[in-house]
């Protein structure tokens, strides 16, 4: 008894002791005031180290202590953990401090959420992951979150991101990195520049920086974040994954490990299909024919379906399981269209790269496995036809939005090669509109219109095609929704995939387009075309900006004016040349009644500074409010 | 020549013949059925259900006693790839303990014409997936192989639930067409079920009754004097009554998503069902819920309830303080619930039951919902006021017509003081008496009073959230504006903005409102009552702003309403299906004065109007008035109902119409 009593003491005392060592620590009273200005949070301390032990095994600790301002504060403290067969999770835990520094709460292991990670698209996957689910009973209040988690993949080393997300002040950021020698690490920074950001150590086996004192940012809008904020990217040039050992030096290298290892004995397809595909082929000879003929069958014959498990998160599912299942993902329907143009002699190779509508390179300067996505290259002459195997719609080699102008990887057997994919040029993304409207004695508006859509400009409409009637009503009346009571009468579409056009015809009308005041009418010219997107007044912007796509538009309108009524006011022609774009509209006054109006809007892409953006919102203000211009009548 | 003729005369009757009696069997997919290319009554669909059939059956199990297997048949047509998802089924299940379902799935197959013929592709085991979704549900995934246009798919799951209580919801409707929906309930006579058909198409009813037999086997270990033991096999035979009632729909629509709609499930046809009753041979019937007051009875004493709202020691010391020298129920009323909305937090959890009890989350400083709302009424009594709990369905879970527990998932506190009820809810922050979360407004509530009685209360607010702006600007030569905002709001529409600015920063705040007010620039901001709830919540500024005016051939025309102007129908659909759901009346009033430069004169006022909408439902004022150089204009629109049900509808859009066109007349101003 005595015993217990004395043990019951000194753990007592120990907790006492502990109790005490823990007053004060953190206490908001400590953060700068720089530091609390816009900001929801602050990151008092986010130090990550990660040990590569050897190339089968990587560890890495985080601690994180996150003071919480308010609810938009709250995802700063990023409490979770992703696991699978390869990835576990050795620890974590949670204390929640009050601004003093008294501990409120602790928060083990088995109080986080445990849930699958299948979201979007994905109909299967092994992924996990476990979270912090706390309700904040005060603000603010500080969060020290500490795990540890083992993976035996080392072929993604996590990248160091000292600033995570706008409106978050960061104290401190810390990175210490240890590795063997002989694995070929390697490092490439980006965005350093402007932040108090220091290389502590960079020996053969170690890397450590340290952030201190970033300020919260605002958002603004037309920039990303990968282009302000900083980060640190990092590699092996020996890695495992998934327990495929592999070796890259340079992406050459890097292409014939994935071609060797990963993609090897994949595309293996039945005598049968073999002798479908010759006979489906026939005797055509020109392989970009022959491919055209393969990518409408694929198109037809599959669909998109992604289940990622183990190494099949990287592996393509095996050409004949597509064959036979006619489902599969990015990887496994590239793959598969490459096993059926292999049986008839047309020679393509997977392409690794990011799609996004964000246009996104694979950072050729770090060999590494990167991108998120997969699509095939065909040679062509000194070029390459791209595409998209998991859309059943896509026109032969159209790029669109998610897979144009980037650098990607091509895999070919013989290693592999960084290519720029196709880029869709200001001029050719093009929208051509010809159409007439009249306007009766009250003001009703009926007219015709056909709309042509090329270029980068394709992707926005095609879609329409085979959208319900309730979804094409939307797009429209958002579309046109200067026109209060539209109404639709005819719609038709004619999508030609050969020249990569799609055309809108429209029968509309719209009772009381113009408004009628006493004696006089009013309405803007300029019914089917009004530049609508506004763009934001910021104060101060801190931030360059990007407008990604260039493009076109072209309309061409004749005006039917009421019978009985004059002209009593007729916008003028306005022209507007700047950097970014070109905006010019003319009327033509054919008759008594009949007007022809026509205005062009070309938009430049570009990458501008930070000080010229009120010029660039001066400019499209200058073309949304004569956009709107208005025509008086008045009654005789 | 003739023998052919007849041949293909043959095989067109057939045709002709199969194609009027479709087979509702799994397996026997025609070649009509893969042929089809659109849906014939609805071309757009992307898919349609061609037949579904569930059958619900009690039946026993040796050693664990009755359970529900619900076995269900479906083929689908796909006719578009935008259909394709449709050869994905997923289907959740319960997974904690004892508790657990089963589900499996079988006979799936996909269906192909190939050159005329039938081709038939089977899902095997690499197409089947089970997750863990979290600790209590699992999900099992089927995804079909070989699936194009045109192609049909089949499948047969079943689940096994011990959970008797509450059998699947069954829905007929679907968004895509369903051609035929049937569902077949058999019930053993020792069960009543309480069932309700909601949705606008009612299926067909049939009841049947036939006469059945359960074996029980049971066993018994006899040991003789001898010691030696003999074990004796019983088998009993019961005889029982079983109920069959079919439901059948035919020839359904696709339902489609609407703007300012509560809860489209609420017009989907489906069957709902509880279990009311238990009458097992040699016992006494038991009851769980027959009628409303049988429901919240049952519920009221659940532990996780009606003893909850019971407990006082946990927070008597701390309340008396609270309490102290307040004497009007309103004085009590507000510091009770501050108290609460400052103690407890939250958690995002919904539920009229206690998940860690009221003295947990007290402890705590977070909780459910029915630890703030249970813990808020026990307070409320404690504080001498006849306060009771009130049991509410959100939004998202949709209402309910018929009793049953589930069709409840949350708690507020409601005080009566004679025929007045005051409803409260202290999980939101800038709730208050009788302003009450988005969610919770949700047609009826039932009040349960100590004595286990109950009623129900409407929980959709009567009285109008008023939005007041009163603006004071000049327009000069320029036609460049300079005046002065202030914009008071009240009840929800001052609840709802204090959840909107809440922790953005006033900077943003502004930059925001500057954006989507044709770019005004805002001086002097400045806000009232942001903290103190009950009354309304004040904004006002001072602007300049650069093209509010249109200055076109010497002329200055200007909206009087400015940026506030609505300028489009939020009603764009010609017709409309479900009720339009505002959540709670309002009325929108401005109040407005105009100077006009010196050297000017108005050329065009617009004229005063009153609109009205199917008698007091909606009114629209605008009176205009001009005086020297000052112009006053009033505008006000009045919604007097929650609810505007769909035969109004036609009647609401052109209302808007109208209220457009006239807030978008504009003022012509000239030199003189």
């Amino acid at each position: 008894m005595k015993i217990r009593i004395l043990q019951f003491a000194i753990f007592l005392m120990f907790f006492g002791f502990k109790l005490q060592a823990q007053k004060n620590e953190f206490p908001v009273s400590l953060i700068a005031d720089s530091l609390k200005e816009n900001a929801n949070a602050v990151v008092r301390l986010n130090q990550i180290d990660v040990i590569i032990s050897s190339q089968r095994s990587m560890n890495v600790k985080t601690k994180r202590v996150i003071t919480v301002f308010n609810e938009n504060g709250l995802s700063a403290v990023d409490a979770f953990e992703n696991y699978d067969k390869t990835t576990s999770v050795k620890n974590v835990e949670v204390r929640v401090i009050d601004p003093l520094g008294n501990e409120i709460k602790k928060i083990k292991r088995k109080d986080f959420k445990d849930v699958s990670a299948i979201s979007g698209s994905t109909l299967f996957s092994d992924a996990r992951y476990i979270y912090l689910d706390y309700t904040p009973t005060q603000y603010p209040f500080t969060v020290i979150y500490d795990s540890e988690v083992e993976n035996s993949n080392t072929a993604f080393i996590p990248g160091w991101f000292p600033v995570k997300d706008y409106l978050v002040g960061v104290e401190q950021s810390i990175l210490n990195v240890t590795y063997p020698n002989n694995l070929g690490f390697k490092k490439k920074e980006f965005n350093f520049k402007g932040f108090n950001i220091q290389k502590t150590t960079d020996t053969s086996t170690q890397l450590s920086y340290k952030a201190t004192g970033i300020l919260a940012q605002k958002q603004e809008p037309y920039c990303a974040v990968s282009v302000i904020f900083p980060r640190l990217l990092m590699g092996l040039e020996s890695f495992n994954l998934e327990g495929e050992d592999g070796t890259a030096k340079s992406w050459n290298e890097f292409g014939k490990w994935y071609y060797d290892e990963i993609l090897k004995g994949t595309t293996q397809l039945s005598p049968e299909t073999v002798a479908k595909i010759k006979t489906l082929v026939g005797n055509e000879t020109d392989p970009i024919k022959k491919a055209k003929l393969i990518y409408d069958y694929v198109q037809k014959k599959t669909r998109y379906v992604s289940i990622q498990v183990g190494i099949g998160g990287w592996k393509p599912m095996l050409a004949d399981d597509v064959d036979r299942l006619g489902y599969g993902d990015c990887k496994a329907l590239t793959n598969y269209t490459r096993a059926l143009l292999d049986v008839v002699g047309v020679p393509s190779y997977n392409t690794i790269l990011y799609g996004d509508p964000y246009k996104r390179n694979i950072e050729t300067d770090f060999v590494s496995i990167q991108g998120n996505h997969m699509i095939l290259a065909i040679p062509n002459g000194n070029d390459y036809i791209w595409l998209e195997c998991t859309s059943q719609d896509d026109p032969f080699g159209y790029q669109g939005k998610f897979t144009d102008d980037r650098t990607v990887l091509v895999i070919k057997p013989t290693g592999g090669e960084i290519v720029q994919t196709k880029i869709y040029e200001d001029k050719g993304n093009l929208q051509n509109s010809k159409g007439a409207y009249s306007i009766d004695e009250q003001g009703n508006l009926s007219g015709r219109i056909t709309i042509a859509s090329e270029g980068s400009q394709y992707s926005n409409k095609a879609s329409l095609e085979n959208s319900q009637p309730n979804e094409k009503e939307t797009h429209y009346k958002e579309y046109w929704s200067n026109i209060n009571n539209l109404k639709l009468a005819k719609i038709n579409f004619s999508n030609d995939k050969e020249k990569i056009a799609f055309v809108e015809s429209l029968d509309v009308n719209a009772n009381n387009y113009a408004s009628i005041s006493g004696a006089k009418m009013i309405f803007p010219l300029n019914a089917y075309n009004q530049f609508s997107g506004s763009v934001k007044r910021i104060r101060n912007r801190k931030n360059p900006f990007e407008i990604q796509r260039g493009y076109v538009d072209v309309d061409e309108v004749e005006v039917v004016l009421p019978f009985g009524f004059a002209i009593e006011f007729l916008p003028s022609n306005f022209e507007s040349n700047s950097k970014f774009g070109d905006y010019k509209t003319e009327i033509i006054k054919k008759d008594a009644t009949h007007l022809v109006y026509k205005r062009t809007l070309y938009i430049h892409k570009g990458f501008y500074p930070n000080t010229e953006y009120d010029q660039y919102r001066l400019f499209m203000e200058q073309v949304s409010r004569n956009d709107n211009a208005k025509i008086i009548l008045t009654k005789i | 020549m003739r023998f052919k003729f007849l041949i293909a005369a043959i095989i067109l009757f057939s045709v002709v013949f199969s194609s009027k009696a479709q087979d509702f069997r799994l397996g026997k997919v025609s070649i009509e059925e893969l042929n089809e290319k659109v849906h014939p009554k609805d071309s757009s669909a992307v898919a349609a259900v061609l037949f579904e059939k569930a059958e619900n059956r009690l039946i026993y199990n040796q050693g664990s006693g009755f359970e529900i297997e619900l076995v269900v048949k479906a083929r689908i047509k796909i006719y578009k790839k935008e259909g394709y998802k449709w050869a994905n089924k997923a289907f959740r299940y319960y997974l904690v303990n004892n508790m657990r379902e089963k589900i499996s799935f079988s006979e799936a197959v996909t269906y192909n014409l190939v050159d005329g013929k039938i081709e038939k592709t089977k899902l095997k085991n690499d197409g089947e997936f089970d997750e863990v979704i979290n600790k209590y549900w699992g999900q099992k995934k089927i995804t079909m192989p070989n699936v194009k246009e045109g192609s049909i798919i089949e499948y047969e799951y079943s689940l096994h639930s011990p959970n008797i209580g509450n059998p699947r919801d069954w829905y007929f409707q679907s968004d895509i067409p369903v051609n035929r929906s049937e569902y077949i309930n058999y019930v053993p006579e020792y069960f009543v079920f309480n069932t309700n058909v909601k949705g606008f198409i009612r299926p067909e009813i049939t009841v049947a009754k036939s006469n059945k037999m359960l074996t029980i086997n049971s066993k018994e270990r006899v040991v003789s004097r001898m010691g030696a033991a003999t074990t004796n096999f019983n088998s009993d035979n019961i005889n029982y009554i079983e109920t069959r009632t079919t439901y059948l729909a035919e020839n359904m629509p696709a339902i489609k998503e609407e703007a300012f709609v509560n809860n489209v499930r609420n017009y989907t046809t489906s069957l709902e069902q509880e279990l009311s009753m238990t009458k097992f041979p040699n016992a006494m019937p038991k009851m769980y819920s027959t009628d409303w007051d049988a429901v919240v009875k049952t519920i009221y004493e659940y532990d996780d309830f009606g003893p909850e709202l019971n407990k006082t020691g946990y927070f008597e010391d701390d309340l008396k303080a609270v309490i102290a020298g307040l004497n009007t129920q309103d004085e009590k009323i507000n510091a009770i619930l501050k108290f609460v909305k400052s103690t407890v937090k939250w958690n995002d959890y919904y539920g009229y039951s206690c998940n860690d009890g009221v003295r947990k989350a007290y402890k705590d400083k977070t909780g459910n919902i029915a630890e703030i709302n249970l813990m808020l009424t026990a307070m409320l009594r404690y504080a001498g006021l006849n306060a009771n709990p009130v049991l509410v369905s959100t939004r998202s879970n949709g209402i309910s017509f018929f009793p049953n527990r589930t069709a409840f998932n949350y708690v507020i506190a409601a005080i009566e003081n004679g025929n007045d009820v005051i409803l409260l809810d202290a999980s939101d922050p800038f709730s208050t008496p009788d302003v009450l979360p988005f969610r919770t407004l949700n047609w009826l509530g039932r009040l349960i009073r100590k004595d286990g009685t109950s009623m129900p209360v409407d929980l959709m607010p009567k009285k109008a959230s008023v939005e007041l702006k009163t603006m004071l600007y000049s327009v000069n030569d320029k036609g460049e504006v300079l005046g002065k905002l202030r914009n008071q709001k009240t009840a929800h529409n001052a609840m709802l903005f204090r959840g909107e600015i809440k922790d953005i920063k006033e900077d943003a705040y502004l930059e925001k409102l500057e954006n989507t007010n044709s770019k005004i620039e805002i001086k002097e901001y400045s806000l009232q009552n942001e903290k103190d709830f009950n009354l309304p919540v004040i904004e006002s500024y001072s602007f300049v702003g650069n093209n509010l005016s249109e200055l076109i051939g010497g002329k200055i025309y200007i909206n009087p309403m400015l940026f506030f102007a609505r300028k489009q129908n939020p009603f764009k659909q010609e017709n409309r299906e479900y009720p339009v759901d505002y959540g709670f009346p309002f009325q929108d009033k401005y109040a407005i004065n105009i100077q006009i430069p010196e050297g000017f004169k108005v050329e065009n006022l617009p004229q005063s109007i009153t609109l009205t909408m199917n008698g007091d439902l909606g009114v629209f004022k605008y009176l205009a008035n001009l005086q020297g150089n000052t112009i006053q204009i009033s505008v006000s629109n009045q919604i007097n109902s929650s609810i505007v049900l769909s035969q109004d509808y036609v009647a609401l859009k052109s209302y808007y119409q109208k209220m457009i066109e006239k807030q978008n007349e504009k003022i012509v101003i000239v030199k003189i």
